[in-house]
C-alpha cells in the first residue's frame, strides 16, 4: 500500500533544469505520468479528456510539438547560438594558416551573395543573409579587418536595399523581404564600411605587389611575410574584385537614390564597374575551382565559386527569433545562379538610370511599361518607383497637377491656375500618383490594383463633371473665367481617356498572366476592341482640342469614325490606336464566325455559362461602366451572325494591314511605336491569309483544324490553319 | 457478449454497479480533476512545456494552453533557460518522456497513491 514517498520518488526521473522551472509557492510538481497512462487505458476510442468549454475546432489549431512544419524549436545540432559558436561552427580567423583563412573567407562572401540573391527573390533575411553567424553576432569579427568589413558592408547593402523596398510601400506580394526583427541589420558604425573596406583592399593591394615582385625576385616590402606561395596571387585577385564590387554596389546604392534623379549618371559609372569586377569574379572561379580540389567538404549546393562548403551558416539557428512559426524551407540559391541575377539586377538598374526623364507622364507611363517587359525584380522596381515618384512630384521636381494640364494638351500657364486646390484636382493628382506606383508593381498584383483603380477614376470624373456644372452651370456668370473652363473641359477628357487606356492595360495583362483560356479569346478581343474605340476617340478628342481644329468636336459614333474622310489627316497616336481596333474586331469575328460554324467547339462546361464567364471576366470593367451600355447581349448581338460567307470580315485584317502602314509615317523616330506597328501588321497579314483559307474551304472541308498562337505578338494571336 | 453481465450497449457511466468500470472512470475522473491545471511536459530533444491542461485523447497526445516552451542554451546541464510563449499546443505521446502537474505536497500524496494502485 502507499508509503510516504521520498523527494526522489516525489519527483521521479530526475528532471534536469527542474530547479530552473518553479512551481508555485507551497507546491511541488508530482509525476502523473502513471495516472495518465491508466486513464488512457479506460478511455474509450475517440473519448476525450477535456473541459465544459472546449471546442474540437479551437483544438484543431494548436501547433504540434515535434512537427518541423509548426514547431520552430526542434533541437537540431545546436541549441543556441551561443553553443553553436562556442563549438566553433564559425571561427575568428577562419583558420591559423592565412592561406587557408583566405580561401575560406572568400567562399563565405560567395556563400553571402548567393544568400543575399535568394533575399531578393523573395524569401526571408533570417533564412538568406543572417544565416551567416558572423552577422549574427557582429562584435566577433572587429579583430579580422577583412571579415569584418566585408560583414559591416553587407548588412549595410542590406539596410539600403530593405530601405528602399519598405519604403516602396507595393511589396506586399514578396511580404517576407522585409522581416527583419530580432536581427542586428544596422549596427553602430557600419556608416564607415566603405572607409574600412578601402583600407583593407589597400592592404591586399599591397599583398598583390608584393607577391608579383616575390615572384621577380625583388626587395619586398615591410610588411607581415607570406609564404612563397604561388596560390597567393590567385587569391588576392579573387579578394580583390570581390570587395571592388561590394564597394561599387554600395555606392551605386547610394548614388541611386539621391532625390531627383541627381545621382544617375554617377550610379550608371558605379555599374559599369561591378559589372567589370563580376567578369574578373567569374575569372577566378577557375582558380579557385582547381586550388580547392580536394582540401574541403564538397558543397552540394554549389554556392560558392570554388565548389566548397562555405563555413559559418546555419539557417535553424535564429528561426525561433524570425517569425512566429518556422518558415518553409528553402533552397538558397546556386553560385551560378546568383551571379546571374546579380548581373540581371545591374542591368535592369542601368535602364532606370539611364533614363532621360522626361518631363511628361506619357513619357514615364510609356517608359515603365517598356520596363516591365523584361520581367524585373522586386529590387530594381523598387528603385524605379522612387525615382518617379519622391515628395508627391515626378522625379521630385515636377509637380502633378503641372503632369496633368501637360498631358490634358492645355497651355504652360494653366499649371499654376489656383484650380489646381479643388478638392477633386488634390484627389485626381493622387490617383495618377498611384497609377505610376501600381504600374512599377509585379504583373499579377498590378492588374488586380488596375481593375479596382477604375471606379475611382470613374469616381473622379463624376465628381469633376458635376463641380464644372456648378460652376458653369449658370449662363450669365459675371465672373467668368475662360482659362479656367478650359482647364476643366480638357482635363475631364483627358480622365476620360486614361481611364480607358487603364482599362486596356488590364484587358491585355490577362494575356501576358494567361488568364484567359482560347474560348474567353472572342470576348476579349471584342471587349479589347470596344474600349480601344473610346480610347481612341478621347485620343483624338484631345489632339484635335490642342491644335484647336474644332470642326470635330462632339462625340463621334463609332461608324463615322471609322470612316472619316480621307482628306483629313489622321494623328498618327489614332491610327495606331486604329490598327489595333481593326485587329481585335477581326480577331473577335474569325472567332465567333469559327464558334458559330462549329470549327471551333463551344465548351461544355457543367460550372459556368458563357454569360457568367462573361460576367467574371469584366466584372471590374463593368462596375466601372467602361464603357457604358455594354452587357453580354451587346457582345452576343454583334457576334451571332459571323459565318465564312460574310466575306467583309476579310476586309478587317487588311484594314489593319493598312493602317499600321499608314501610322508607320508617323513614327519613324520612335522605334518601339515602329517594332509594335510592324508585330500589328504581321499579325493581321497572317490572320488574312489564314482567314481566306478558312471561308473557302472552312464550309466544306470540315477537316480544318485551327489554332491560335502568340507567336507575332503577345496580345493578339495568329491563326493556323491546318488538315487534321 | 458471453459471459460479462453488464448490459450490452451501456456508455460508461460514473454510477455503474460495475465493480472493474468504476475504478476505469475513476482514473479518468482523476485526470479530469487536472484539466487547467499547471502541467510541465518534458519531451525527447530536451525541452519541456509549461502550460495549462487542456485536453488528452486515448492515444496520451496532450494539448496545452497558453504554453510556455522552456530549454537550455547548452546542451550539457547546469545552463541558462531560455522561454517562449506559444499557445495553444498538441503534444504527441511519442515525443513526451515525463508530466508533472503542479499540486500542493498533500494532494502529491494522494495522487502517488492511486498511482500504486
Amino acid at each position: 500500500m502507499a508509503h510516504k514517498p521520498t523527494d526522489e520518488e516525489a519527483f521521479g526521473v530526475a528532471v534536469p533544469g527542474r530547479t530552473s522551472i518553479p512551481s508555485g509557492d507551497n507546491s511541488v510538481w508530482a509525476d502523473v505520468s502513471p495516472l495518465l497512462h491508466g486513464a488512457c487505458q479506460d478511455l474509450q476510442e475517440g473519448e476525450l479528456i477535456h473541459g465544459d468549454n472546449f471546442n474540437l475546432f479551437a483544438a484543431m489549431s494548436a501547433l504540434e510539438i515535434m512537427d518541423p512544419k509548426m514547431d520552430s524549436g526542434i533541437v537540431c545540432r545546436y541549441y543556441s547560438l551561443e553553443e553553436a559558436i562556442e563549438n566553433g561552427a564559425a571561427p575568428v580567423p577562419v583558420s591559423v594558416d592565412k592561406t587557408t583563412d583566405i580561401r575560406c573567407i572568400i567562399d563565405i562572401m560567395d556563400h553571402l551573395l548567393a544568400c543575399e540573391a535568394t533575399w531578393h527573390k523573395g524569401h526571408s533575411l533570417a533564412q538568406t543573409v543572417y544565416s551567416c553567424l558572423y552577422l549574427l553576432q557582429p562584435d566577433r569579427t572587429s579583430s579580422h579587418a577583412l571579415l569584418h568589413s566585408y560583414c559591416r558592408v553587407t548588412r549595410a547593402t542590406c539596410k539600403a536595399v530593405l530601405s528602399v523596398v519598405s519604403d516602396a510601400r507595393t511589396h506586399e506580394e514578396e511580404d517576407l523581404f522585409t522581416m527583419a526583427y530580432g536581427l542586428p541589420l544596422s549596427v553602430d558604425g557600419d556608416e564607415k564600411c566603405l572607409s574600412m573596406l578601402n583600407a583593407v583592399e589597400e592592404t591586399i593591394s599591397r599583398q598583390l605587389r608584393a607577391c608579383k615582385s616575390s615572384s621577380k625576385r625583388r626587395v619586398l616590402e615591410a610588411i607581415e611575410p607570406l609564404q612563397s606561395d604561388p596560390d597567393q596571387e590567385g587569391y588576392c585577385k579573387a579578394l580583390l574584385c570581390r570587395l571592388r564590387f561590394r564597394k561599387h554596389l554600395y555606392h551605386l546604392l547610394m548614388s541611386i537614390r539621391r532625390p531627383q534623379g541627381r545621382g544617375l549618371e554617377l550610379a550608371r559609372k558605379h555599374i559599369a564597374s561591378c559589372i567589370s569586377e563580376f567578369d574578373c569574379i567569374l575569372k577566378s572561379s577557375e582558380f579557385l575551382r582547381a586550388s580547392a580540389q580536394g582540401m574541403c567538404e564538397q558543397n552540394i549546393e554549389d554556392t560558392t565559386a570554388s565548389g566548397c562548403q562555405a563555413i559559418g551558416f546555419d539557417a535553424s539557428l535564429n528561426c525561433r527569433s524570425s517569425a512566429p512559426t518556422p518558415p518553409r524551407s528553402i533552397k538558397i540559391l546556386s553560385w551560378k545562379k546568383a551571379v546571374q541575377y546579380f548581373v540581371k539586377l545591374l542591368q535592369d538598374l542601368d535602364i532606370i538610370c539611364a533614363y532621360s526623364l522626361d518631363p511628361s507622364l506619357e513619357a514615364a507611363l510609356n517608359f515603365v511599361i517598356k520596363f516591365q517587359k523584361s520581367q524585373p525584380d522586386l529590387v530594381a522596381r523598387s528603385h524605379l518607383q522612387l525615382l518617379l515618384v519622391q515628395d508627391g512630384k515626378l522625379y521630385g521636381r515636377i509637380p502633378m497637377f503641372a503632369l496633368i494640364t501637360r498631358a490634358a494638351g492645355l497651355p504652360e500657364v494653366t499649371k499654376d491656375h489656383d484650380i489646381q486646390k479643388n478638392e477633386f484636382m488634390v484627389q485626381l493628382e493622387q490617383l495618377v500618383m498611384n497609377l505610376l506606383k501600381i504600374l512599377c508593381t509585379n504583373v499579377a498584383w498590378q492588374r488586380r490594383k488596375l481593375g479596382k483603380m477604375l471606379q475611382d477614376w470613374r469616381v473622379i470624373h463624376v465628381q469633376l463633371e458635376l463641380a464644372f456644372k456648378k460652376e458653369f452651370g449658370e449662363a450669365s456668370k459675371p465672373s467668368y473665367d475662360e482659362l479656367c473652363f478650359k482647364i476643366f473641359q480638357q482635363i475631364l477628357m483627358w480622365v476620360e481617356e486614361q481611364t480607358y487606356w487603364i482599362a486596356h492595360r488590364f484587358l491585355i495583362l490577362g494575356f501576358e498572366l494567361e488568364l484567359y483560356s482560347v474560348h474567353d479569346y472572342c470576348m476579349v478581343y471584342w471587349y479589347i476592341y470596344t474600349v480601344l474605340i473610346k480610347l481612341a476617340e478621347k485620343t483624338h478628342l484631345r489632339i484635335v482640342m490642342n491644335t484647336g481644329t474644332a470642326k470635330k468636336k462632339g462625340k463621334k459614333k463609332k461608324d463615322s469614325f471609322k470612316d472619316a474622310g480621307r482628306d483629313y489627316q489622321m494623328p498618327g497616336a489614332v491610327l495606331f490606336l486604329q490598327s489595333q481596333i481593326y485587329l481585335a474586331e477581326g480577331l473577335c469575328m474569325m472567332f465567333s464566325a469559327l464558334k458559330n460554324e462549329h470549327v471551333i467547339a463551344a465548351p461544355q462546361s457543367p460550372f459556368n455559362t458563357e454569360h457568367e464567364i462573361f460576367i467574371q471576366q469584366f466584372e471590374l470593367l463593368r462596375k466601372a461602366c467602361l464603357p457604358d451600355n455594354i452587357s453580354y447581349r451587346s457582345f452576343k448581338e454583334s457576334t451571332m451572325h459571323a459565318n465564312f460567307s460574310n466575306l467583309v470580315m476579310c476586309d478587317y485584317f487588311k484594314e489593319a494591314q493598312k493602317i499600321a502602314k499608314d501610322a508607320k509615317s508617323c513614327f519613324a523616330n520612335d522605334p518601339d511605336k515602329m517594332s509594335e506597328l510592324r508585330r500589328v501588321e504581321q499579325v493581321a497579314e497572317h490572320n488574312s491569309v489564314a482567314l481566306n483559307l478558312i471561308c473557302r474551304i472552312g464550309a466544306i472541308d470540315r477537316s480544318l483544324k485551327v489554332s491560335f498562337e502568340f507567336s507575332h505578338h503577345p496580345v493578339f494571336a495568329t491563326a493556323i490553319v491546318k488538315r487534321s | 457478449m458471453e459471459g460479462e453481465t453488464q448490459q450490452p450497449s451501456a456508455p460508461i457511466q460514473e454510477n455503474s454497479s460495475d465493480g472493474p468500470r468504476q475504478i476505469s472512470s475513476d482514473r479518468v475522473n482523476r485526470v479530469k480533476k487536472l484539466l487547467f491545471r499547471r502541467m510541465l511536459v518534458g519531451i525527447k530533444d530536451g525541452r519541456f512545456f509549461l502550460g495549462g491542461f487542456y485536453c488528452m485523447d486515448k492515444q496520451g497526445n496532450i494539448i496545452l494552453q497558453d504554453a510556455v516552451e522552456y530549454r537550455s542554451t547548452r546542451r550539457s546541464s547546469p545552463s541558462p533557460m531560455e522561454q517562449r510563449c506559444l499557445g495553444l499546443i498538441l503534444i504527441p505521446s511519442s515525443c513526451r518522456i515525463s508530466c508533472h502537474v503542479d499540486c500542493s505536497v498533500e494532494e502529491q500524496l494522494s495522487l502517488l497513491s492511486l498511482n500504486e494502485k
